[in-house]
């Protein structure tokens, strides 16, 4: 067992090199410069811009700045980033805790509605709560995830329930310990409810076919012969086996929420690690891009990571190795 | 009274707007302690009417039209959810073809046993109890084997699993349905031979289904060929065995390799099992039978009792 876990993190080490070469090659072979801006100023002086050139290694060979980058990275320092004018590890450790908990709430909420709501338009097939069920997520399915941002803002802003965007009120460091809280999740509810909506017609899509498929299943007959309760049946034997490849779904829902919410967090200007991505493309602030890269890579196989473990505990004829 | 006593079944399977007819008109009953064996060719309709007996088949798609599925002098086909719960087990217990579908993966295989008994014996369902089930069918070091899973075993010793499932219920009536069809034939042999010995010991009815004659002459003491959801032929075994009537039984017999017998090719019976819903007219198996009349497409046969408990549907069976 810690073997195994040993080996996956192993495996991390060279996915991680090379998923930072490429983006930091590409951010690289981009036209353009953070110091472009800097260089319209006519207060800066063009010997300032030089210096802090030369502090950045703009000016010298890719693999030059890549080896001073990676030499930093591999004693945990992720780099610089211009714009913030801090380190990166530190700027997305703050930004981190705020996409945490959009992901974390948004994918509880999903997977707590979906699986029930699949289950019961499996067990009841062709009835109408089914057709119901399956009608709601088809809308679900087909309602791009910007319109829903967008609709949820405007809700916001006709209505004056929700706050518009953001993760804290301008008052907030004025406020007491428990308005401070309320404030916290009272930004939290519109981004959250959306980001949810958004991944449940699939989960709820996969859950019903997939235990619609088990209770076609011979040992379910079995079940049957044996004189068990239909309730039984579906509960025990029947889900028990339907929950199995769902759970490597959850997995990448783990890191695939996070990528989720990048349009989340920039229509409703949620100060998450996917708004914090999108500002440092658009203002080449490489080293920015390729710290959030690496971490949402890592984030990534560690998602799939506890996925493989919690298939493993789930099934027993996985054995990890 | 018979153990069980199945007049005229008919069942229907709803695809679309049409009616397909799976099983029309099966008769037949079974005496406790008696071993009946059901055989006939893939899609003949008799693992649906073995199904049936514990009301097994989804309905829908199913539908019984007509008839009645006697178990202990009351009708299955009549029953509410909790009566079909007790009988289930509780009198008919099932193995089925393939073991590696039939026990559920993620259950330890003393925990499957386990529940039959709680559902039918609560007061014995104890580990001893499921290792006293296992030690008589035959699996070794039992007291290890019931925290195995399913996945851990052979295709045989699962098949035993699924026998002592069936056991621990004490039905009176075991029906296996094709229960060596996945196996190897070494092991076929000696499922077989364990569900003789058990036949023997426990004085248990056994419904066998499956399409192989060679399997049947050492358990069976009667027989019913079925063909086109129909039966066609239903006898003593020993006394079909010896004197086939109907021209399919023949035919099926015939295919039955035999050991020193050098054959240049295997003796199949040529063409295929009409699939349901376009069945000939006349007799269901006059496109395929070897003596076939010109009147075979045109008159329906009866199934008639040529001797005492022979009974054959076909009208040219003394021309054999």
């Amino acid at each position: 067992m810690w073997q195994y876990i040993a080996k996956r993190i192993l495996h991390l080490i060279p996915l991680l090199f090379g998923v930072s070469l490429l983006t930091y090659m590409l951010m690289w072979m981009t036209p353009g410069s953070f110091y472009d801006n800097l260089k319209q100023n006519p207060q800066i002086s063009p010997e300032k811009i030089k210096e802090l050139e030369a502090k950045r290694h703009i000016n010298e060979p890719f693999y030059v700045a890549y080896s001073y980058w990676l030499l930093n990275a591999v004693k945990g320092d992720l780099g610089y980033s211009l714009a913030y004018k801090m380190d990166a590890s530190k700027l997305i450790s703050t930004r981190l805790l705020n996409t945490f908990l959009l992901s974390f709430f948004a994918t509880v909420l999903a997977w707590a509605i979906a699986i029930p709501m699949g289950i019961v338009a499996a067990v009841h097939k062709d009835s109408i709560a089914d057709r119901a069920l399956s009608s709601v997520a088809f809308m679900g399915l087909s309602i791009p995830e910007v319109l829903l941002a967008l609709l949820a803002l405007m809700l916001a802003a006709s209505t004056g329930w929700f706050p518009v965007g953001g993760s804290q009120s301008p008052m907030y460091d004025l406020m007491e310990p428990g308005e401070k809280f309320w404030n916290r999740v009272h930004h939290l509810i519109l981004p959250t409810l959306v980001l949810a909506a958004s991944s449940l017609a699939g989960i709820m899509r996969y859950m019903r076919s997939n235990l619609l498929d088990t209770l076609r299943a011979e040992f379910v007959t079995t079940a049957r012969a044996k004189g068990m309760a239909e309730g039984w049946v579906i509960y025990k034997h029947a889900l028990r086996n339907a929950i199995n490849p769902l759970l490597t779904i959850f997995g990448y829902s783990l890191a695939g929420l996070l990528s989720g919410a990048f349009i989340v967090e920039n229509v409703m200007a949620w100060p998450g690690l996917g708004r914090l991505t999108i500002e440092a493309i658009t203002s080449k602030d490489y080293e920015l891009v390729v710290a959030t890269v690496v971490m949402a890579t890592a984030l990534l196989v560690i998602g799939n990571f506890i996925a493989d473990l919690l298939l493993a505990w789930s099934d027993p004829r996985i054995r990890l190795k | 009274m018979p153990l069980l006593e199945i007049k005229n079944l008919k069942l229907d399977f709803k695809q679309g707007d049409k009616m397909l007819r799976a099983v029309d008109g099966v008769s037949f009953s079974m005496e406790a302690g008696e071993t009946v064996c059901l055989v006939g060719e893939s899609g003949c309709g008799k693992s649906v009417t073995a199904l049936s007996i514990a009301r097994l088949v989804p309905t829908p798609p199913a539908i019984y039209p007509e008839g009645e599925i006697l178990l202990n002098g009351s009708d299955v086909l009549k029953m509410g959810k909790k009566e079909l719960r007790s009988i289930r087990g509780g009198i008919v217990s099932y193995i089925f073809q393939d073991p590696s579908a039939s026990l559920n993966p993620v259950f330890r295989v003393g925990n499957q046993i386990k529940e039959s008994l709680k559902l039918h014996r609560p007061q014995a369902a104890t580990d001893d109890e499921v290792i006293r089930l296992l030690k008589l069918v035959g699996i070794p070091a039992p007291e290890s084997r019931i925290r195995d899973y399913p996945h851990q075993m052979s295709g045989g010793m699962q098949q035993r699993v699924m026998i002592a499932m069936a056991l621990a219920s004490e039905p009176k009536l075991l029906v296996a349905d094709e229960p060596t069809t996945a196996l190897d034939v070494t092991i076929q042999a000696q499922i077989m031979e364990l569900l003789l010995d058990l036949k023997k010991r426990l004085g248990m009815s056994i419904l066998l289904i499956t399409h192989n004659l060679g399997i049947v002459g050492d358990i069976a003491d009667r027989l019913a060929v079925m063909y086109a959801g129909q039966i066609v032929e239903m006898a003593p075994a020993n006394q079909m065995l010896k004197r086939p009537l109907h021209p399919y039984t023949r035919s099926l017999m015939g295919s039955v390799p035999k050991l020193g017998h050098e054959l240049e090719r295997l003796n199949a019976i040529p063409g295929n099992v009409p699939s349901i819903g376009f069945m000939p007219t006349g007799c269901r198996f006059h496109p395929r039978c070897p003596m076939a009349k010109s009147d075979c497409s045109q008159k329906v046969p009866e199934l008639v009792q040529v001797e005492p408990g022979h009974w054959v549907r076909c009208p040219y069976w003394s021309e054999s």
